[in-house]
């Protein structure tokens, strides 16, 4: 055997390592990481005085949420990039609805969540259309009809919504959806059914999984969650206007595949590209934003850290198409 | 002693943890069927894929005619004189065929740019009918053609340039016997034109017949090259598995008598385009076979049995009178399938081992709703280990294993489920002699336990050996029964079946 034989190339020791399951397990924790204590450098500590980190985490709480949904549904191997639209729409149902009850405007919230998500189910579902079509389509739909409802003024809710906009509260109830949506996702049979069905489709209704259901149900329950995240974000605007949401989608996706999700989905999918992820995110464009660098640099030093994650996290084996 | 051609030096290939090729050196002949055999997994395709480009080589040497050969693609190693016909579908859809045949070769057929379409069909068509394939018109979409004709396609692609070195792996397995014969003429053209032809099969009476030495691998490992005229099929399995096996692996018991009692019975079953208004019952205890031609339908019958086929009319019943038409219904009541198409059906390939056994078992080892983890890895461990699936460890992906240790992993999962009837599409399809024999043994041990197994099988004389009694379909319906009789031939079964 020669020498040069002998020594791998970078790339295939690179592909050896990402095959190992506890590489998908830690690399996220160590992006934070890295992340976190190069801003802690640039910003020259700012970053993480009890201040920032507060504002920080003020302004995680809504993406954190959505994005739990969202995860569930890329597990699948499935998109939704309607979360932004649902949001503006069920923050509206909620700022109409907190003039009679508060939690009565909790349940709209979560309601009108879950009905968008089941009209994309349906679509994706029982009509076998691509659900990034489908909810591309709903998306401009929503967007639309948040405009339409906004169209003379803001919608407000009432006043007295703000005594719920502590940290207290947030936290309270993220921290208590991470949790619920933890125990399914790694204690209950839907939550191995996700990864199969990421993993393979046909294989899995082979396998006796009803694919058809979990997916649907998925999609309303993501619904219902962004329904959820729609309630922090009016009890922290207090109203909503034509752009309530906007974007959020593009957020969600982006802190996911920075939190090591690939998109295929499937197995190689962890928990932990929640968290990691949104934090990274959020991380990344605080600092930025700190640093004091103009708003078109930010984006494009985002869209480079986002092309580099995605192209080290990918799953090609079994990267084929997204459903 | 024949004229070094091919050499092999110290080839070494893994993928992720699995060394599938060890320090592999061995010399092909000019002019010679040199037979290249070994288990699921020893590394026969892996060291051919490294030769025609599709793998990279890990480490090593490939020494052609002096020359050190390193391919990137299998057009590079068309050009070097080294091409294959692979095991599964080697040609492109959506394209024509005269496209196929000459793909990455178009360069003689363009002029300023431009690709001229009629000289290339003209070209490809020449071929074609020189090989007397006539009834394959070289413009038309290979789309239209069956697996069969398709391989037949191939067969032209890979010889027409007489190719120095012809791999042909473990193509035979998917042609019937008139596309064999075609296959069989052209190694043996290639071989008078003092070209060497590189043959892979399971079928080890087909490999002494055709070859003049044959080389040995194990566990990724070269264990002897022998010359074909010397051994037998008893010493290849010797060699193939490193200890001794018993010369019959079927069930040897005749005459004992099926159950009376009936566990399921399909009633005027039918499905577009596939069955048309089949009925059986199928025994306690009884190993039923269907065989036929690949196309007949009698893959659609495992389907239907198993509630997923689209489209199905007519009733499956169980002996208490539930009907099952849908997956989750047939699970639930302990049938168990296990499809041809392992890759896409039977088997979650991009996913741990551990998850595929426990798939379908997840409601028994949930406790109130809640799996827990170290379950799983218990319960994968001792159905893995039962069906003794060659793996690092249950979290190892099912991507990364052999043919034969994908199957056992698919087998583990029904028998984790505790099945009481299994249905079996080509349960042993392109798997080697020695997991083929456990396989048997399991279906032995399951009719002994009381299981019914119906076993859906293009191999006859699997059925022969195995089966209590033996439906044969041809177009979609059943065209005859046999019961178990030594005296059964393979003719009887051909003229029910054509």
């Amino acid at each position: 055997m020669t020498e040069q034989n002998q020594k791998k190339s970078l790339g295939a020791r690179y592909s050896e390592f990402m095959d190992k399951p506890i590489a998908r397990d830690v690399l996220p924790i160590i992006g934070f990481l890295i992340i976190l204590v190069l801003f802690a450098i640039l910003t020259h500590g700012k970053i993480i005085q009890p201040f920032n980190v507060r504002l920080l985490l003020s302004q995680t709480y809504v993406l954190m949420i959505a994005a739990t949904g969202v995860f569930l549904i890329m597990t699948m191997g499935c998109l939704d990039f309607s979360q932004g639209s649902m949001l503006g729409i069920a923050s509206i149902v909620i700022c109409y609805l907190s003039a009679y009850n508060i939690f009565l405007a909790i349940l709209g919230g979560i309601v009108t969540g879950g009905a968008i998500g089941a009209i994309n189910g349906f679509f994706h579902v029982k009509r076998k259309i691509p659900s990034f079509i489908v909810t591309i389509c709903t998306m401009y739909l929503f967007r639309g009809l948040c405009a339409y409802l906004t169209t003379n003024s803001p919608v407000y809710a009432v006043g007295n919504v703000y005594q719920y906009n502590t940290e207290t509260v947030k936290l309270c109830l993220t921290i208590g959806l991470l949790l619920i949506i933890f125990l399914v996702y790694h204690f209950t049979k839907l939550g191995y059914s996700l990864k199969a069905i990421g993993a393979g489709e046909t294989a899995s209704r082979f396998a006796g999984i009803k694919v058809q259901k979990v997916k649907w149900l998925i999609y309303i329950v993501a619904g219902m969650i962004t329904g959820f995240a729609a309630f922090i974000n009016v009890i922290k605007v207090g109203s909503v206007t034509s752009t309530g949401g906007n974007m959020l989608e593009t957020e969600i996706l982006i802190a996911l595949v920075l939190g090591g999700m690939p998109i295929s989905g499937g197995a190689m999918v962890r928990y932990i590209n929640i968290i990691a992820g949104v934090l990274t995110y959020k991380v990344l464009s605080a600092g930025l934003n700190m640093m004091g660098l103009a708003t078109e640099m930010q984006q494009l030093i985002e869209g480079v850290v986002f092309l580099i994650v995605v192209a080290l996290f990918s799953d090609r084996k079994s990267l084929k198409v997204i459903k | 002693m024949g004229e070094e051609i091919l050499k092999t030096v110290k080839i070494n290939k893994s993928f992720g943890i699995t060394h599938a090729v060890k320090d592999v050196t061995v010399s092909f002949y000019k002019g010679e069927i040199h037979g290249l055999i070994g288990e699921n997994g020893s590394g026969k395709s892996t060291l051919m894929s490294m030769l025609t480009g599709i793998y990279s080589i890990g480490s090593g040497e490939f020494i052609l005619e002096g020359k050190k050969l390193n391919v990137k693609n299998q057009v590079e190693a068309n050009r070097n004189g080294v091409s294959i016909i692979v095991q599964e579908m080697g040609t492109l859809s959506g394209l024509t065929v005269a496209e196929n045949i000459f793909l990455g070769n178009e360069d003689q057929f363009v002029k300023f740019g431009i690709k001229n379409a009629a000289a290339m069909n003209r070209k490809a068509q020449a071929l074609l009918d020189q090989y007397g394939f006539h009834h394959i018109h070289a413009s038309t979409m290979i789309d239209n053609y069956d697996f069969e004709d398709r391989k037949l396609i191939e067969i032209v692609k890979a010889t027409y340039f007489n190719p120095k070195i012809l791999v042909v792996d473990e193509t035979t397995t998917t042609l019937s016997q008139a596309g064999r014969d075609e296959l069989y003429k052209h190694m043996k053209r290639l071989k008078k034109l003092g070209s060497t032809v590189i043959f892979i099969s399971h079928d080890l009476e087909e490999v002494i017949r055709m070859t003049d030495r044959i080389t040995i691998l194990r566990d990724g490992e070269l264990i002897d090259t022998v010359q074909s005229s010397d051994v037998t099929e008893d010493d290849l399995k010797r060699l193939m598995v490193g200890r001794e096996l018993s010369g019959r692996y079927y069930r040897t018991d005749y005459g004992e008598p099926v159950s009376k009692e009936v566990v399921l019975s399909a009633k005027n079953v039918s499905v577009p385009g596939q069955l048309r208004n089949i009925s059986f019952d199928l025994h306690k205890g009884e190993i039923l076979g269907i065989g036929g031609l690949s196309e007949c339908g009698m893959h659609e019958v495992g389907k239907a049995v198993f509630g997923a086929s689209y489209d199905r009319t007519g009733e499956v019943a169980l002996a208490d009178g539930t009907h099952i038409d849908s997956i989750p219904t047939a699970i639930k009541h302990n049938i168990a399938y296990v499809s041809k198409d392992r890759d896409n059906e039977s088997l979650v390939i991009n996913d741990s081992i551990r998850d595929n056994i426990c798939l379908t078992s997840m409601d028994r080892l949930s406790k109130h709703h809640i799996i827990l983890n170290k379950k799983l890895d218990q319960f994968a461990n001792r159905y893995a280990k039962i069906v003794s699936v060659k793996m690092v460890g249950v979290g190892q992906f099912v991507s990364d294993l052999s043919g034969g240790n994908k199957q056992k992993v698919a087998l583990a999962r029904w028998i984790g489920k505790d099945s009481d009837i299994l249905v079996l599409d080509s349960p042993t399809r392109g798997i080697d002699v020695k997991v083929k024999a456990d396989i048997y043994a399991l279906m032995s041990d399951m009719k002994k336990q009381g299981k019914s197994t119906i076993v859906i099988s293009e191999e006859i004389l699997e059925l022969l050996g195995m089966c209590d009694r033996i439906l044969v379909m041809k177009e979609g319906a059943f065209s005859g029964e046999f019961k178990r009789d030594p005296a059964l031939t393979e003719e009887d079964f051909i003229a029910k079946m054509v």
